[in-house]
Formats: structure tokens, sequence, C-alpha cells
């Protein structure tokens, strides 16, 4: 990737991750790199900038995906696709230049870590993952009419695909929504098959009278066992930012 | 149509690594205004006992409101806070009521409601009752992931002076019963075997109530640890909840004692030590001032430093400030390329400690000027605590070598100085 040539551009794409690997598709097979890659939609205009739009091509991107999982390593897709997830300014640029580099060396790419792009991509991962891993203890479910259990979440990333994982293996036939409320999205599963939806106008149903009745006990039981002659709030806090306090019954 | 299949394969693959990412999952689900972190639903079955021990809030004797669960209420409230996402599993301990047979027999019930009726997998602790019947035993095992029988004191004698209803045996033969039957299940190979008490047995006792010593109470854990094959022992420091003139009267809890023996507990289990080479008979309690593995590396001087990139795992370990990860880290890095102070950095490592028991290509760290027990404990303890002066030079003493001498005297009165 030393030798390829550094194009005074700015490229911008659909927001997908199939539109991030077409902008590699093109910049692998005419040898050369941007100065940025914006989401359109993210990009403010500058008038220094000269900015292409580059349109996704499904078929280019098959083979990158492919190619990913075949030239470089499995893991590769798994870090690019979870960095792709987070919700960083230079994530783009940077998956591009670590996916780039990947194909010229191999699996080894992932031991480099001191190319800043490839410990940017891994830290990434490691971020929208921990996040997720958070908000899978932090998560409350509230009881709404028809059975069905609803969550809302603000996370920071784009995590609510693995979220919803979790919790299809942890209650396998409970339905349930779990809504991320800074995306508009909606983790929609029925007992048997999930779907992801944007957009939709689900009206939330009244809430049940025992939901109330076990949110007391709840609210109860965390305010018992917390020990007062050993309050510390920093250290609550540490573990449970203040940003996650607004879905929690209990606080 | 082809490629498309070959895509949705691979999309299918990284679910795969979402669900493998799902099983490993931390249990905390909120964390307490003390910020310890609560992932059981941890409640009593019932206070009313019908024992007299005297550090008991509950004892028989004390006159406070007395209550009882109903297994269903238990069972209720458990599977609904976890469907709810509150909790992580049950932790269920009582009191003992009418006789140590009924009340097990009242657990028993709680979770087999739990188990059999709500299909309730997740995670269940909970605790024997000391001289119960043994066949009770194997039924809640069955039932459980983990068990537990509180020892409480830590000798025969304290046992007698404050808990006269309990009996050393009473406690230590449904462990070493426990401990027996899940090594039987270990061996079975049966294909229907019953699952007893995957999750191994632990205990709890109570520090400072009695005049043991910490070396004889890490001993008693480590022969628990070695003989009953013991998943944990926890330590908690006594409080003093009832007058008797048989209990000490503490104004505060020795929590730092409690820190300290959590701390050497971690040592026996994963870093290798053993309680005699942590405490000997000349000083049988720890140190207030540094944590066991300093003091016992401050102790062992002829045995540092340690050049990171050739000692091998065990003695990593033993080094103050460096654990578990930070060993495994190093072992890895090491073979991509031989490491220095900047590298250790980056990867992790906590130098706090560890700057004066290593070195890296031969080289102390910048500012350890020399390798002695006196330097080495002053830092410590300066960084410990941070209104201790730090020694970086030593003192030096004005009436030891400034003192004019006879020959300084003479020397003026010449004029030469």
């Amino acid at each position: 990737m030393s030798n390829w040539k550094l194009i005074n551009k700015i490229f911008t794409y659909d927001g997908t991750f199939n539109g991030l690997l077409t902008i590699v598709f093109y910049c692998y097979s005419n040898k050369l790199l941007p100065q940025n890659v914006y989401a359109e939609e993210k990009y403010i205009p500058n008038f220094l900038d000269k900015v292409f739009y580059i349109k996704t091509d499904e078929n280019k991107a098959e083979r990158v995906f492919n190619g990913i999982n075949k030239n470089i390593c499995y893991e590769a897709l798994y870090n690019s696709f979870y960095a792709f997830n987070s919700n960083r300014k230079d994530k783009e640029i940077n998956i591009l230049k670590y996916l780039c580099n990947g194909f010229d060396v191999g699996p080894k790419i992932n031991t480099m870590l001191t190319l800043s792009y490839v410990y940017s991509v891994i830290l990434m991962r490691k971020y929208t993952l921990s996040e997720c891993h958070k908000l899978k203890g932090l998560l409350r479910f509230i009881e709404i009419d028809n059975n069905i259990f609803y969550a809302s979440i603000h996370p920071e990333n784009d995590i609510i695909e693995p979220l919803g994982h979790h919790f299809i293996r942890r209650l396998p036939s409970q339905k349930f929504i779990i809504h991320d409320k800074n995306r508009e999205l909606y983790f929609i599963y029925n007992g048997n098959e999930y779907r992801i939806v944007d957009n939709i106008n689900i009206s939330i149903p009244t809430i049940k009278d025992n939901e109330q009745k076990y949110q007391e006990l709840w609210k109860l039981f965390f305010n018992t066992i917390s020990i007062k002659e050993r309050k510390n709030e920093r250290c609550q806090m540490q573990f449970m930012p203040k940003k996650y306090w607004q879905d929690l019954i209990e606080l | 149509m082809m490629l498309h299949a070959v895509r949705v394969a691979v999309i299918e693959k990284i679910r795969i690594m979402v669900l493998v990412m799902a099983i490993y999952h931390g249990i905390c689900h909120t964390w307490g205004a003390d910020g310890r972190c609560i992932s059981l639903l941890k409640i009593l079955f019932s206070n009313s006992c019908i024992y007299d021990c005297k550090y008991c809030i509950n004892r028989a004797t004390n006159s406070v409101p007395r209550a009882t669960f109903t297994p269903r209420e238990v069972a209720d409230l458990t599977i609904n806070f976890y469907k709810r996402n509150y909790i992580e599993g049950l932790f269920l301990s009582s009191a003992v009521v009418r006789s140590p047979d009924y009340t097990m027999e009242l657990l028993i019930n709680t979770v087999s409601i739990l188990r059999n009726e709500y299909n309730f997998n997740g995670y269940i602790h909970c605790k024997t009752i000391p001289g119960c019947n043994q066949d009770l035993i194997d039924k809640l095992g069955c039932l459980v992931d983990r068990l537990s029988i509180n020892i409480e004191l830590p000798s025969n004698d304290s046992l007698k002076l404050l808990a006269p209803q309990k009996e050393k045996d009473g406690i230590i033969h449904p462990m070493k019963y426990i401990s027996n039957n899940i090594k039987i299940n270990h061996q079975d190979k049966s294909r229907f075997k019953k699952n007893f008490v995957p999750a191994g047995q632990t205990t709890q006792l109570i520090v400072g109530a009695t005049p043991e010593s910490d070396l004889k109470i890490l001993k008693l854990s480590e022969s628990m640890y070695k003989k009953l094959s013991l998943k944990r022992v926890y330590y908690s420091a006594y409080i003093s909840v009832n007058n008797d003139r048989n209990l000490p009267t503490l104004e505060k809890p020795p929590l730092l004692r409690e820190n300290r023996l959590y701390q050497a507990d971690w040592l026996l289990r994963f870093y290798g030590f053993t309680a005699d080479e942590l405490l000997n008979k000349e000083n049988p309690n720890f140190s207030t001032l540094l944590d066991p593995k300093c003091d016992w590396a401050l102790r062992n001087l002829d045995k540092f430093p340690v050049e990171i990139n050739t000692a091998n795992y065990y003695t990593l370990l033993r080094v103050p400030g460096i654990g578990v990860i930070s060993a495994k880290k190093i072992i890895s890095a090491r073979r991509e390329f031989s490491l220095n102070f900047d590298s250790l950095k980056k990867l992790g490592v906590v130098l706090k400690r560890a700057q004066y028991f290593i070195t890296c290509k031969g080289k102390y760290f910048e500012h350890v000027y020399k390798f002695n027990k006196n330097f080495i404990e002053t830092n410590l303890l300066s960084s410990e605590r941070k209104n201790l002066p730090s020694q970086k030079f030593e003192q030096l003493s004005i009436f030891d070598n400034l003192l004019p001498t006879k020959e300084d005297k003479i020397k003026c009165l010449t004029g030469s100085l």
C-alpha cells in the first residue's frame, strides 16, 4: 500500500457497510487513497474539498466481502464490521486503510498494532463491544400488554443486533421489543424470528398492573442492599456512567 | 443467486461469533450506592431462628420483627426479576426455622418450583443448613448450581464460645460429603447422570470476632482449598450488633484485615503461593501498610530483580503489581519483539509497584536509583500514601559529616578555609 497514489479528494457514500466495501473495491483496484471518507449525510461541505460520491454497488461489495474472509481472515471481517458500527468520526478512513493493507499482508495485519489505523480499528471494535456488554446488564424490560416485553436504550454505538441476540438466547420463548432511541431502531422478536426495523410508528401499549408492583419491589431491594456506612457514589458512577441512568428503573 | 447464498453464509458466520460473544457476558446488572455490583437476588428466606449465635442480629433472644416467605413468593419474585433483566440468579439463605431439616425442605421446595415449574435455568446459590439430613443435601444439590455452608468461626473453641448450638462436625461433615459427591459426579461418565452442584461449594467465615491470627485463618482456607476443593472462601469483617461479654467490642469493623485476607486468598488460588510463604510464626498477621505480595517480595529480595524478557510465567506472577492478565500479555507480546518499559506501558502493565522489581533488557526503570530494601520500602509506602515523603536520595545527616573537625578548625585559623 506504500506506493499507492494519495489523491486530494473526499469520498462520500450512502452510509451502509456495503457502501464502504464498494469504496474499498474502488481504491484497491485503482491503487489510490482518498484524503478522507464520510457518510453523505454526515459530511459538512467545505469549499476546499473536492467531493466525490461513490455509488454503492452490491456486486462489488459482495466480492470484497468474500475476499476479506478468504484473503485476510475471518477476524478482519469481524473487526471491521464492529468498528463500522461505532460512532467514531474517523472510522471509515481507518477501516479503508486497514482493509487495503490487510489485502497486501494477509492475516498478519491484526498483530501489526504499531500502525495507527490498525490500532484504532481494534480499539473501535473494543469500544463498541464493551458498550454492548455493559448494556446486557443495564437493560430493563417493562411488561406491556399481550405479554410482550419492551425496553428502551440510548447507546452511543449501533449495537442493537448483538444485544438482541443475547436476549434471544436468554429468553428464547419471550416476545420482546428493544428500542434504540438514539437511532430510532427497533429490534422486534416474536418468539421465533427477529427483525430490525426503523421509522415505523409503534404505539407502546399500556403498562400492566403487576409491572408496577415488581418495579416497586425492585427499588426496595436495590435501596436495602446497599450498605449505608460504605456509601461510595464515585465508585458506583465509574461502573455505571450517568448516560445510562435515564433508562434504569432503580435510579 | 449463488453469490447471494455465499453472502448469507458469511453473515451467518458473523452471527455465530455474535452468539459466542453472547455466551461470555458479565453478570452484574446494577451497582448499589456503595459501589458493589448487584448480580443476584440475595435474600434470607426467614429470620425467625431457633439458634442463639452471639454475633448474629437474628439470634433467638433478640427482639426483632420476624418474617418468613412462602416458597411460592420467592420463586415468583425470582422469575419475574430475571425476566425483566434485573438479576442473574438467586442467592438463597435462611435462618433455622423449627429444625434444620424443616428449613432445608422449605429451601428445596422453593428451588424445585423455580426449576421444574417455571423452567428457570439461571444461576442458583443456596445455603445448606448445618446439621441437616444427608438425603436433603442430595436433593438440593441436584437442583442448584452452588452450595455453601458457613463455617462462621475459624476454630472449634470459638464455635463453642459464640455459637454453642453449632458443632464443628455438623459443619465439616456436610462439606466433606458435598465435595466427595462432586468428585464422584465428575467421574461419572453416564449420559443420564444428574448434575450435582456444578458450580462447586463455597464457605464464609467471620474475621475479628475471635482472637485467631491471620496465619491460622489462611492455613484453614488453604487446607479447605486443597482437601475439600472449595471454589471460594469468603471473609467478612465482624460488625458488632449485639452486646455480650464473650464478644469483642470493636468500634469499627476490621475492613483492612478483611481486604488483606482476600488479597492473600487470591495469591493462594491464582499465583501459586502457599500460606507458609506469606506468613510465619514470627509475624502471624499481615502488615497494615503493604499488601501481602509486596511484603513477601521485600522479605525475599534475593529472588529479584526479574528480567521481563526471559523470566517464565510463574516467576512473572510473583512480581508485585503483575497479575495473571499482565503476565499473559507479556508472555505473548515478547514472542514478537523484546520489551522495554515503554512497551510495557503500552501493553497496559501497571508499573507503580512493579518498577522496583523488574529489569528490561538488563536495565532498571529510570527512577529506580538503587536496589535495596530500604529504598524500595520507602518508595512503595510513599506511593501508597501521598503524604509520606518519597526517598529519591539519601538524607544527609548534618551532624555526621558537616560538623567542623579539628583539621577544619586549624584550617580556619590559618586562613586557608
